[in-house]
């Protein structure tokens, strides 16, 4: 707990050094050929504190964010909390729910793969999903536009809803999941061989174990061996994994939001960094790493509590 | 189980394809859809600054005074007419009969004033070079004298975007309060106005009944949907597949498949933007290789440039060949210059003006030393991460200036980085460009002195040079105005210190089959929308009377489906037999 709080602390003093470290006008850049005279770019500069000492505007940041207060966006002159918040939820459901379908399925496939080793299943499962992760995810996910998208025609090309569509409930919620369908495909894909290989492996060393042999001795049926006796035992190391991806779900799709045009928190970085609009930039990566920590900080406890054996730290 | 979960799956994935048929079909609105690949920070006109944003602006807006679609010619807008008085120095305009915002509330002078007051009071950025010097007086409802304290020529063209002043007045309270407010009221004044703004998704404009200005006096079009993507080759797809009407910004690869299908035309729009490479010029001393201060060393360099393989290679000939710097959309502005002084791609010429002025390779490494045999010629060239030709540019760069003896370190800068060296000055030559305004005051001042330390990233100053800008800055003849900006961009010509490569085009495309009347700004050369004035929208008009709405989409969506659901009963059915077999084993 106290570890993670301390690297939280880092990670909000390092964010603010991180993004000045080459010294630069980000007003000037942001402002090059806007016809805007002198005086206002001045003015500028003051209102963003950027023409006091590095220390001064540190201690503003601090204080700032210690109230939760992000500050206002160069680009878009919005708070920056506002703008962060409002491309949360299109990240979060479609990394989210990547992330459960391709824990899920890969693990199942990792069962399915260990415990039928070495036939036509566990070669199908093993080289198929290593196949999807061996591949960059954005070029995979242009493949997946090419054919479903542009060629046959069954997905939209991009975006999260049909524009200026205003349908509401029921169909509105169909077309997102349309519109979801492939970007959500790809991550799947690209993160099944993660789960299928640590499952495979982890279960395989189960396997050996006497308890097993001991618990088909008792003439308990293949299945339930399988699903009462190995799996739980094997599954320690996916949940870690699974606790650790999902610390990245608001940070992790950078590329294949870009392929499907998703507006979401990956799409927000790539825009921040030009210009740089550093308050926008310093909430976001503040956002991530505080959802890594968190998801961290859990995993371990998730840890202790599936496994007796691993004390509390 | 494993039967219910293939069928439902299949259930699913039939379901999501539906909304594809439901959301091409518009009931009987006439919807034009464009697609662009840059997305809106804010719609805020006094303080955003994208050129997605200006588009939205031009079309929700009218301004007091227009532009003519083909060259820029200041014409009736909200103001039917205006006088001017004998000093030059105040105009007084009348406006339309009966102007009404979108919202119904009468537009007036008043609001015309408002604008122009508050703008200049409280600073907004995108008014206060405009408005900065003026100021204004309602005499009745329908005219407002607006007098100038300085001789300016840009008047009595007055096209900065006018907001509603019943709305604005009681949020804009001062310069923050102003330009935070995030302007999706909503009120307009142009053939359109913003319904639903998504950010990072799209922009809905629907038909404003109390615009004056539709060709044929009705809308012709309901609603104007700007999509965003962020991936360029979706967005192409989606043309050709009629899911947009009309594109922004396609990749230059893509024009050859794009002018392959007969129902799409290409645009390659030019308004005045282009890239340079610029030479530092060493107006702050010290800061440049020594041998850049010689203007002989610079005329070799640009003699060394491949200007035309640059755009036939890199930009598949859509570019057009440029001479001097552009200051302005308007062509007009851009001087002749002749012949025997272009700086033609010729190496060898270079060579020699290198060999005579002394800047030999004395120790036979392949690089020129100064004329005093130390300090061998190598150039820092900065190349800007964030621009998509800065890499290439700058591997071009360095062949052709390891053709006439000179070396070239690159060093990879990111845009807010590359600002800040160009400020600094501790660079030789970079890559970059601008994009320029009508008037050209902006781009012409970045030359002068007191733009040094700031946006002259020429890092030049020139004496005749800053007395012309002066010059024509309060020059009220508009044809004496010009023949000096042609001398001033003469002058930097001749001084070789600023390359331009190309005018670059905006690159855009358009069904020919859903909708007609697409004007280019200016004629011929420019490009159809996302151009100053954006003139095509209230022009634009259904083709055969029938909007964007496709016919056969559906009939292949349905057979899209069936093929889905078979092959998903295949799989299924596959799936089945395979496992019982292998339970049998």
């Amino acid at each position: 707990m106290l570890g993670s709080l301390l690297t939280l602390v880092f990670v909000l003093v390092f964010n603010f050094f991180l993004f000045r470290v080459v010294q630069t006008d980000p007003i000037g850049s942001l402002f090059r050929g806007r016809n805007v005279p002198a005086a206002t770019l001045d003015n500028l500069r003051s209102a963003f504190g950027l023409d006091q000492s590095l220390g001064a505007q540190f201690l503003y940041y601090l204080r700032e964010t210690a109230q939760l207060n992000f500050g206002i966006s160069y680009q878009s002159r919005q708070p920056v909390w506002d703008e962060i918040v409002a491309a949360i939820p299109a990240t979060v459901a479609l990394v989210g729910i990547s992330a459960i379908l391709s824990a899920v399925i890969g693990t199942i496939g990792g069962v399915v793969a260990a415990w039928r080793r070495n036939t036509w299943k566990d070669h199908t499962i093993t080289s198929g999903t290593m196949v999807f992760y061996s591949m960059p995810d954005f070029w995979l996910g242009m493949i997946l536009l090419v054919g479903f998208a542009v060629v046959l025609g069954w997905f939209p090309v991009g975006g999260m809803v049909s524009a200026g569509s205003n349908a509401t409930g029921l169909a509105r919620l169909f077309d997102q999941l349309h519109h979801m369908f492939l970007p959500a495909l790809t991550l799947t894909l690209a993160y099944l061989g993660e789960y299928t290989l640590v499952t495979r492996s982890s279960l395989l060393d189960v396997m050996g174990e006497d308890y097993l042999t001991v618990a088909r001795a008792k003439g308990l049926r293949d299945v339930v061996v399988r699903n009462r006796h190995a799996v739980p035992n094997a599954l320690l190391p996916v949940v870690t994994l699974t606790a650790i991806n999902f610390g990245f779900v608001l940070s992790g799709a950078i590329a294949v939001e870009a392929v499907f045009s998703w507006p979401g928190l990956g799409k927000a970085t790539a825009d921040a960094i030009r210009g740089p609009d550093l308050p926008m930039l310093q909430g976001l990566f503040l956002l991530f790493s505080t959802a890594v920590i968190v998801f961290n900080l859990l995993a371990d406890l998730t840890y202790s509590w599936l496994d007796p054996r691993v004390e509390e730290a | 189980m494993r039967r219910l979960v293939v069928l439902s799956l299949a259930v699913l994935v039939a379901a999501l394809l539906v909304p594809a048929a439901s959301a091409q079909e518009e009931g009987d609105e006439v919807v034009l859809r464009i697609g662009l690949t840059q997305d809106w920070e804010t719609l805020n006109p006094t303080s955003g600054f994208a050129v997605s944003e200006y588009e939205i602006w031009n079309v929700h807006y009218a301004t007091l005074t227009d532009k003519a679609a083909a060259d820029f010619e200041t014409t009736p807008g909200l103001a039917e007419s205006w006088t001017e008085s004998d000093d030059g120095l105040t105009f007084t305009y009348t406006l339309r009969e009966g102007l009404l915002w979108s919202d119904g509330e009468p537009l007036t002078s008043e609001d015309v004033a408002w604008n122009i007051n508050t703008g200049r009071d409280q600073g907004w950025d995108n008014m206060a070079s405009t408005v900065g010097n003026l100021d204004a007086v309602v005499i009745d409802e329908r005219t407002v004298e607006v007098t100038s304290s300085v001789p300016d020529p840009k008047l009595p063209t007055l096209d900065v975007y006018l907001v509603p002043q019943h709305v604005w007045e009681p949020i804009a309270t001062d310069y923050d309060a102003a330009t935070q407010y995030d302007a999706l009221d909503g009120v307009g004044s142009g053939p359109f106005v913003v319904s639903d703004f998504r950010k990072g998704q799209s922009v809905t404009m629907v038909a404003n009944p109390n615009y004056w200005g539709y060709e044929g006096g009705e809308p012709a079009i309901d609603q104007v949907i700007f999509q965003l993507f962020e991936n360029p080759d979706a967005m192409v797809a989606a043309l050709q597949q009629g899911q947009l009407d009309a594109i922004q910004g396609f990749p230059a690869g893509s024009a050859d498949a794009l002018e392959a299908d007969p129902n799409i035309e290409i645009v390659a729009g030019q308004q005045g933007g282009f890239d340079e490479i610029a030479i530092n010029g060493g107006a702050i001393e010290g800061q440049p290789h020594p041998a850049l201060l010689d203007l002989e060393v610079r005329r070799a360099i640009n003699f060394a440039i491949d200007k035309e393989a640059v755009i036939e290679d890199l930009w598949f000939g859509l570019a057009s060949s440029l001479e001097t710097m552009s200051p302005s959309a308007d062509p007009k502005w851009l001087p002749d210059i002749p012949d025997e002084n272009r700086f033609t791609y010729d190496p060898d010429r270079a060579n020699q003006i290198l060999d005579d002025a002394g800047y030999l390779d004395t120790d036979g490494d392949g690089i020129r030393e100064m004329p005093d045999g130390t300090n061998p010629i190598v150039l820092r060239h900065a190349v800007n991460t964030d621009g998509d030709l800065a890499g290439p540019i700058g591997e071009l760069f360095l062949g052709w200036m390891e053709e006439i003896g000179i070396g070239v370190e690159l060093a990879s800068y990111d845009q807010d980085a590359l600002f800040g060296v160009i400020i600094e000055g501790t660079y030789d030559t970079f890559f970059w460009g601008w994009v320029p305004f009508v008037d050209p005051d902006p781009m012409l001042s970045y030359f002068t002195e007191a733009e040094l330390l700031n946006y002259n990233d020429a890092n030049w100053t020139d004496p005749v040079y800053e007395e012309l800008y002066l010059e024509q800055k309060e020059e009220l003849d508009p044809d004496r105005r010009v023949e000096i900006v042609h001398e001033m961009l003469t002058i930097l010509h001749d001084a070789a210190v600023y390359i331009p490569m190309y005018l670059g085009p905006d690159l855009q495309a358009y069904r020919t089959d859903t909708f007609e009347g697409w004007v280019q700004q200016p004629a011929e050369i420019g490009p159809v929308f996302f151009s100053n004035s954006s003139p095509s929208y209230a022009r634009l008009t259904p083709v055969g009377g029938d909007g964007g709405v496709l016919g056969t989409g559906n009939l292949l969506l349905w057979g899209g489906i069936a093929a889905g659901v078979i092959v998903l009963i295949a799989i299924f059915v596959a799936v089945r037999r395979s496992s019982t077999k292998d339970e049998r084993e």
